[in-house]
């Protein structure tokens, strides 16, 4: 029964509170970390925090309501939502793409005052083929297990997909885990000169997209343990498989370039 | 895991039903073959409301689409000779 007066397979979604929550949670964030930097003081941060992940577990509750529960996703609705996620992954890659600039700027031609050379003079680097080749691994492994959840969602085989996916999220922690042991582990900082500037903001803001992914990733766990999924409609595992993959391949080139080149 | 037929619900179950019985367009969004298109043979042209926007694409070189109101019991013809008339559906 069409309770909504129109005949096309689009989504007009339903009045939200979310995007104005969302507005003022990302406001209050910035500006209390301002007020952090300023006056030491972390209360109105938390709260940005607060209000900001609030609006975020209530925003996607209700898209997974109107979807799963309520059956607004129609074919053009799901390609809609494919668009948008390969969008909003090119942006991430341009994202990337500024930090790798900043990487190359400076290593291809190293300022006299680093002594002209890459690595810095004084700099010791990672040996790329003890932890970082470990965390290549994993990540390589964990975009095979989230194939194999497709795979096994697309066969309707619910055992395998929960299992792949329990496999794939415990990779993605596993990376986490090791990936700050190293950080406590570097012999240089983010403030020691421009390698130390350029390592730390591009693996760091890495690590933040595989914490990122994880927990997606957990999120469809969830779900999928929930029922939501069937074998022809999952497109919230599908965003988080592809997210996936492209924090995959940040990390290989990570690897490559700063890690192994620029040792 | 369920069978896909147990899962969908709401809308897009109707379009897929509607998919399955072999209607490739439930929604009517497609654009249509122009027939006669004479005052005793009009066009029809599918709308579950009372009104609908339809476009003419008066000869197959033209360069631009003919946008016009359709009003249900109300024919209306193009400049360029065809006639339309709104025909009632139902909603999926």
């Amino acid at each position: 029964m069409n309770y909504n007066n129109n005949n096309h397979p689009f989504h007009l979604v339903d009045y939200s509170p979310w995007p104005l929550t969302g507005a003022i949670g990302v406001m209050t964030l910035v500006t209390g970390m301002i007020k952090w930097f300023h006056e030491f003081n972390l209360n109105l941060l938390m709260l940005g925090y607060l209000i900001v992940i609030l609006t975020m577990y209530q925003w996607w509750r209700d898209i997974c309501r109107e979807s799963t529960f309520q059956g607004k996703h129609t074919i053009k609705v799901s390609k809609g939502l494919r668009w948008g996620m390969i969008l909003f992954i090119m942006s991430e890659v341009f994202f990337f793409l500024s930090f790798f600039w900043a990487f190359f700027h400076s290593s291809l031609s190293p300022n006299i005052e680093i002594g002209m050379m890459w690595p810095p003079m004084s700099i010791i680097t990672f040996n790329p083929f003890q932890i970082p080749l470990l965390n290549t691994i994993i990540l390589i492994s964990s975009g095979v297990t989230v194939t194999w959840t497709h795979h096994s969602l697309m066969e309707n085989n619910f055992s395998q997909a929960i299992q792949s996916l329990f496999i794939t999220i415990t990779l993605g922690i596993y990376f986490s885990i090791i990936q700050s042991y190293e950080y406590f582990e570097a012999s240089f900082t983010i403030a020691d000169c421009i390698y130390g500037s350029t390592f730390f903001m591009a693996t760091g803001f890495h690590g933040l997209h595989v914490i990122i992914g994880t927990i997606f990733l957990f999120i469809c766990f969830i779900r999928l343990l929930n029922y939501h999924f069937s074998n022809i409609h999952h497109f919230g595992f599908e965003a988080a498989a592809w997210y996936w993959h492209f924090v995959d391949v940040v990390w290989l080139f990570l690897y490559i370039f700063v890690y192994w080149w620029g040792k | 895991m369920h069978d896909h037929m147990d899962h969908v619900t709401g809308l897009e179950k109707r379009e897929l039903l509607a998919h399955l019985a072999g209607d490739c367009d439930p929604f009517r969004m497609l654009a249509i073959k122009k027939g006669p298109g004479t005052y005793e043979c009009p066009n029809l042209i599918p709308s579950a409301f009372n009104k609908r926007i339809v476009g003419c694409v008066c000869h197959p070189d033209t360069n631009h689409i003919e946008y016009m109101w359709l009003h249900l019991g109300e024919p209306k013809r193009c400049g360029c000779g065809y006639w339309f008339e709104l025909c009632p559906i139902a909603p999926l």
